[in-house]
């Protein structure tokens, strides 16, 4: 049954985004405020770049604000400018990707200021810029969702966040689907969402936690993993980039969403980061931390699978 | 001293990565003390476990592997102090992704043999060897390696028709 989701608090979040983004860009708190702004389809979202005090009208926050903006303080951190501290509009998924790249040395708390938002959810897709926030059109993130208000950020709208409706959990039911499968069935099933990869990397390019200069995908000496979009290729490509992630992917669903083909990359990422839960008590959040799970170790980890 | 060796109608090929301190001792030791173990593993060297990257067991399996081993010291006794413990961890997950995307678990060992343990690595390698043996050729990875270069289904009967045309 559809339902309908609440976001009349956007409006007022909008307000208070652009007054305090006035306020610190014109006390010079900030250089530059990453955020959000309204592309050319009607209802649908960009991010934008302001450093201009004059230009915080065109900030916004909607349903179509879908990206996590913290992947521009990684890759594209050399285009906003580098004196002073930066601003950035986040929802409580994006900040655990910003906390994650803390942990990581790649960011410091101390340069950013953070506006949180209070979230009651974004759109699944944006190909339909203009549709309203149901049940139905929902991300399958903001269904799982338990961290709506950012914790621990310079300013948040004081608003107060509408109860959302008790909503299916589809990551968690797709996994535990899948989990029951025999092993030939879950190969069967990957083989041919694989199968579908045309290489864009256009996962890679918009996942905050890979930001490595080089990729070990694309080393050809020695070469690990195929390059060309061929079975044994992708299998591989979708192998590592989960490995890679796990431990450190802040559940953003960003990959998914980008991705082309329509493959359900975060089920890989959320598994990943099921297990990491259930072996190390473990999980993506708002508190800095400097060893992720498979950076660190203690004496008496499990060990029953080693003989 | 040779016992008869027994006749097989399938040797999997079994890749063992260890560490050059204990595993690769241990084997040695195997060795130098006349023990007997199955010739299908294929010794790879590494510094350390905490060198293993999951990277070379997926390669191994792509290459034509029907069992990986992963061995290197006990906890406590890494020359370089931690890497098993990291490794134990990186290895612990790698196992459940491996398993999540459809791979059968059995193909692949973890396990800490030390120098003095030649013994041990007959018994593991042994072990691992006739599992894999039972459970035959694995031809999961062979499989995409060898499907046809574009992976998308584009071989529909108008395209075949357009091309046989040619
Ligand atoms: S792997 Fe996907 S969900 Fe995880 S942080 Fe990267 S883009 Fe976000
Ligand atoms: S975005 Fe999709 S098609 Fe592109 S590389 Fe990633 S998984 Fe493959
Ligand atoms: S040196 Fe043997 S496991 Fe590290």
């Amino acid at each position: 049954m559809t339902q309908p989701i609440d976001t009349s608090i956007y409006a007022a979040v909008t307000e208070a985004i652009r007054s305090e983004a006035k306020r610190i860009l014109s006390e010079g708190q900030v250089s530059a405020i990453v955020g959000y702004a309204v592309a050319r389809r009607k209802g649908s979202a960009q991010p934008i770049v302001i450093s201009d005090a004059a230009d915080v009208s065109k900030l916004i926050f909607t349903p179509a604000c879908v990206n996590n903006l913290s992947v521009y303080l990684t890759k594209a951190k050399k285009e906003i400018p580098k004196n002073g501290k930066i601003g950035i509009v986040v929802k409580g998924c994006d900040l655990k990707a910003l906390v994650g790249l803390m942990g990581e040395s790649q960011l410091k708390r101390e340069d950013l200021f953070l506006i949180g938002v209070p979230c009651a959810g974004v759109l699944g897709s944006v190909l339909q810029p203009d549709t309203e926030l149901t049940s139905d059109t929902i991300a399958s993130k903001c269904r799982e969702c338990g961290e709506r208000l950012p914790q621990g950020c310079d300013f948040v709208p004081s608003v107060t966040l509408p109860a959302t409706p008790e909503q299916e959990q589809i990551y968690a039911a797709e996994i535990a689907r899948l989990e029951a499968l025999t092993p030939a069935e879950r190969w069967a099933y990957w083989k041919e969402q694989f199968s579908k990869c045309i290489k864009c990397y256009a996962c890679r390019q918009v996942c905050p936690f890979c930001f490595c200069e080089q990729c070990l995908c694309d080393r050809n000496k020695p070469q690990m993993v195929e390059t060309t979009p061929r079975p044994a290729g992708n299998f591989a490509w979708h192998v590592i980039r989960a490995m890679h992630l796990a431990g450190r992917c802040a559940g953003c669903a960003e990959c998914e969403r980008v991705c082309p083909m329509d493959i359900p990359l975060n089920l890989l990422n959320r598994k990943m980061a099921k297990e990491l839960k259930e072996l190390y008590d473990y999980e993506a959040g708002f508190e800095v931390n400097d060893k992720g799970p498979l950076a660190s170790y203690d004496d008496k980890d499990d060990q029953s699978f080693i003989k | 001293m040779h016992p008869e060796k027994q006749k097989h109608a399938f040797e999997p090929k079994i890749i063992a990565f260890v560490c050059t301190w204990c595993t690769y001792a241990g084997a040695d030791l195997a060795g130098t003390s006349r023990m007997q173990y199955p010739s299908n593993v294929r010794v790879l060297k590494f510094p350390c476990t905490g060198r293993i990257d999951p990277v070379f067991i997926l390669k191994a399996f792509q290459q034509g592997a029907d069992g990986v081993l992963v061995s290197g010291c006990h906890p406590g006794d890494c020359h370089y102090i931690a890497g098993n413990f990291h490794a134990r961890r990186r290895f612990a997950a790698f196992r459940k992704l491996l398993e999540f995307v459809g791979v059968d678990l059995n193909r692949l060992q973890f396990s800490w043999v030390s120098a003095a343990e030649g013994g041990k690595w007959v018994e593991v390698v042994t072990d691992l060897t006739e599992k894999v043996r039972a459970m035959g050729l694995m031809t999961e990875f062979k499989e995409l390696a060898l499907e046809e270069q574009w992976s998308g289904t584009i071989d529909t009967p108008e395209l075949k028709e357009a091309y046989d045309q040619i």
